[in-house]
């Protein structure tokens, strides 16, 4: 339908053509590549979808589905973090006729089972930045992961810009051993040397992703430590709570290189000036993901052109030294849980996670 | 339960009643000390003034939760709803005003009515429909998440400026959070101790039937010792809401354990009856301190896991072996050991 209004505009009038390539319409209405003629139907899984950042890779997943026209039914379902439900729901999705699931495997591979049943009885079913294990074409037809070595090593670069002759850094991540954190360090050790030296623990600080823990290593480590050059987490919003510790001690806040948040370029604008060391390097926190994913499965289940991409690399986001790729944002009249590096406009994002 | 047990005549006999509180209160300065030592020799940096008004805080939310599960381990239950209601205190006193200092009161009356309602449930559940204490509490415990979510969507929120000046700022020199520990100490400990309210509250944990056959309203103490232990909660989470700047819907989930571990290190007996609310403070202090200790010496997260729990076990073991020879010594009788 859509398809056919578009031509039919397009044939009576240029000027109205020129007006729509100018608007936000023009998007929906040029198929994209990845988008087949098949119709299919297709789901979306998540492990756990109770934050923010879920909810709006969530609303991203589905704007991406609704670009492509032959899909014709759109189904989520949220595992709570519950192991067996994600099971159950990977299960039930495939059960009901869902032509192809795209799977954020929270549990790891625990799904892999799951997963591996769905695809041998003929589905489309692509997991997504959480590795499951197992091959594709074997267990599942595609994975989409997210190359955090690459964040790693955009960190790494740009704390060579600012600390040319090397110096102390503090790298903190979440649980104990988690994949994300190891990965990233280990991109950060591809580009840096010796003299860049790592005051944390081996491999890095544990905070869990938790403001409270966060707040806790860091007034210890702020303690133990005179000098820390530069911070590196992989999770910057929560760092906003405790980054004021640095204050309370009397130094001013270091440098950071992470992932970005609203709530965290907000702080930054605030409190830069006040504390002349505190640079602020970020890296997109990778909710479009989801996207290459879906456009992975809506390209196998439609017959249409996969995209060239296989792994999804998360864009530097801000820069607060040289203003590029952008200087450091800020929505003050949005919730600071939103992600303005995310292709879903921010306004959209608000709705997403209900504030 | 050991309601048979002879507690009290234990309980009339003056001598013995004061030697548990120095024992206990001993014990856990002691340990304090021993630790404050220990890192002023291997990690000085976790005595520093910057390291401690940054983590006494937390000292002071461990505290004051300690307190809540302390009323209610006196009447030989445990509350397990502690994670909900700490958690729907933080989401309901940021997500209510949504950084409107105005509105921060009202939130503040809202999260205490979620409280008193919530601890009257426990109460309801465990003193007259006698249900055990652990399966009422993780129950209600759901029911609160149910609460956390409908009002969070699970989405963290910025706190307001107001909350956070108040609860993360500081007087004297002094972290707030460690005033509101110590009101709430006082209150805790002039109730239990100097009023004819909390006397009886104390009886009634050490022996429900004799209480009972005395003519106090047991079923009405029990109750209120889930009604005032969700209030603490109530205090402690308003308070996480206002030190971290922007506090998960998920914050009361790592305070459970260390709000029994505190009890438990302060010398109250897991079976009811007397408790130490100062030793219980004390000993916040002192697994905060251990904490900050093992983050301090800077050893992978493994051997930090592994010297807390060392010391806790250490602690608690010194304890019950003291505990146990004193009552050998004192009673002379068999009877009462075994029935530990």
């Amino acid at each position: 339908m859509k398809y056919a209004s578009l031509v039919t505009a397009l044939g009576v009038s240029a000027a109205a053509a020129a007006m729509a390539l100018g608007s936000a319409g023009a998007a929906n209405a040029e198929v994209p590549s990845w988008c087949g003629p098949k119709k299919a139907t297709i789901a979306l899984l998540d492990g756990y979808g109770g934050n923010s950042w879920r909810q709006v890779t969530t609303a991203s997943g589905k704007q991406t589905v609704e670009l492509c026209p032959s899909i014709t039914k759109y189904e989520y379902a949220d595992g709570q973090g519950d192991t067996q439900k994600s099971i159950s729901d990977i299960k039930s999705m495939a059960a009901k006729g869902i032509d192809a699931l795209v799977v954020f495997g929270d549990a790891g591979p625990a799904v892999l089972p799951a997963i591996t049943s769905v695809y041998k009885s003929g589905k489309v079913i692509v997991p997504y930045r959480v590795n499951v294990g197992g091959e594709e074409g074997k267990n599942y037809s595609k994975f989409i992961g997210s190359s955090f070595v690459e964040d790693g090593k955009s960190w790494g670069n740009w704390i060579k810009e600012i600390l040319p002759n090397g110096g102390n850094i503090l790298f903190l991540s979440g649980p104990a051993g988690n994949s994300q954190g190891l990965d990233e360090l280990k991109g950060m050790k591809e580009v840096l040397g010796a003299e860049y030296k790592f005051v944390n623990p081996e491999p890095f600080a544990v905070t869990n992703w938790d403001p409270a823990l966060t707040q806790k290593v860091l007034t210890a480590e702020i303690a133990k430590n005179e000098k820390i050059d530069v911070i590196v987490s992989d999770f910057g919003p929560s760092l906003v709570g405790a980054l004021p510790l640095f204050e309370k001690q009397g130094k001013s806040i270091p440098a950071l290189a992470t992932s970005d948040g609203n709530s965290l370029g907000c702080f930054w604008q605030e409190n830069h000036e006040k504390n002349p060391d505190f640079k602020l390097f970020t890296v997109a926190t990778g909710n479009d993901n989801v996207r290459l994913a879906v456009e992975w499965a809506v390209a196998l289940a439609t017959d249409g052109k996969p995209p060239a991409e296989e792994i999804f690399k998360a864009p530097v986001f801000e820069n607060s030294v040289t203003g590029k790729p952008n200087a450091v944002q800020c929505r003050k009249d949005l919730p600071g849980a939103i992600y303005l590096s995310s292709e879903l406009p921010a306004d959209d994002q608000a709705k997403a996670v209900g504030q | 339960m050991i309601t048979s047990a002879p507690m009290p005549e234990s309980f009339s006999r003056k001598g013995l009643q004061s030697l548990p509180l120095a024992r206990s209160f001993v014990t856990v300065v002691l340990s304090t000390l021993a630790l404050l030592l220990v890192c002023w020799i291997f990690a000085p940096s976790s005595l520093s003034w910057g390291a401690l008004s940054g983590s006494l805080p937390f000292a002071a939310i461990i505290a004051i939760v300690g307190l809540g599960q302390l009323l209610v381990v006196q009447q030989g239950g445990f509350d397990l709803s502690l994670p909900g209601a700490v958690s729907l205190a933080v989401v309901v006193a940021t997500h209510y005003p949504q950084q409107n200092d105005a509105l921060l009161g009202q939130a503040v009356l809202l999260a205490l009515c979620f409280a008193i309602a919530a601890g009257l449930l426990n109460g309801v559940l465990v003193s007259i429909f006698r249900l055990n204490a652990i399966i009422a509490t993780i129950g209600t415990n759901a029911l609160l998440y149910g609460g956390v979510f409908a009002v969070s969507g699970g989405v963290p929120s910025i706190t307001t400026e107001l909350l956070a000046n108040i609860a993360g700022g500081e007087t004297l020199g002094l972290p707030n959070s460690v005033f509101f520990a110590l009101g709430a100490l006082a209150v805790v400990s002039f109730v239990l101790k100097k009023t004819v309210a909390g006397r009886r509250f104390e009886a009634i944990g050490a022996n429900p039937l004799a209480a009972r056959a005395a003519g106090l309203r047991v079923r009405l103490y029990q109750m209120m010792a889930y009604v005032f232990a969700q209030l603490l909660y109530c205090l402690a989470g308003v308070l996480i809401a206002g030190i971290t700047r922007e506090p998960t819907a998920f914050q009361g989930d790592s305070l459970l354990l260390p709000s029994v571990a505190v009890v438990v290190l302060g010398g109250t007996s897991l079976l009811g009856g007397r408790g130490f609310p100062i030793s219980t403070v004390v000993a916040a202090f002192f697994l905060n301190q251990l904490s900050q200790f093992a983050l301090a010496v800077g050893v992978p997260y493994s051997a930090q896991t592994i010297i807390q729990a060392l010391a806790l076990g250490f602690g608690i073991g010194v304890y019950s072996v003291r505990w146990r020879v004193n009552l050998k010594r004192t009673t002379g009788s068999k009877n009462v050991e075994e029935k530990k």
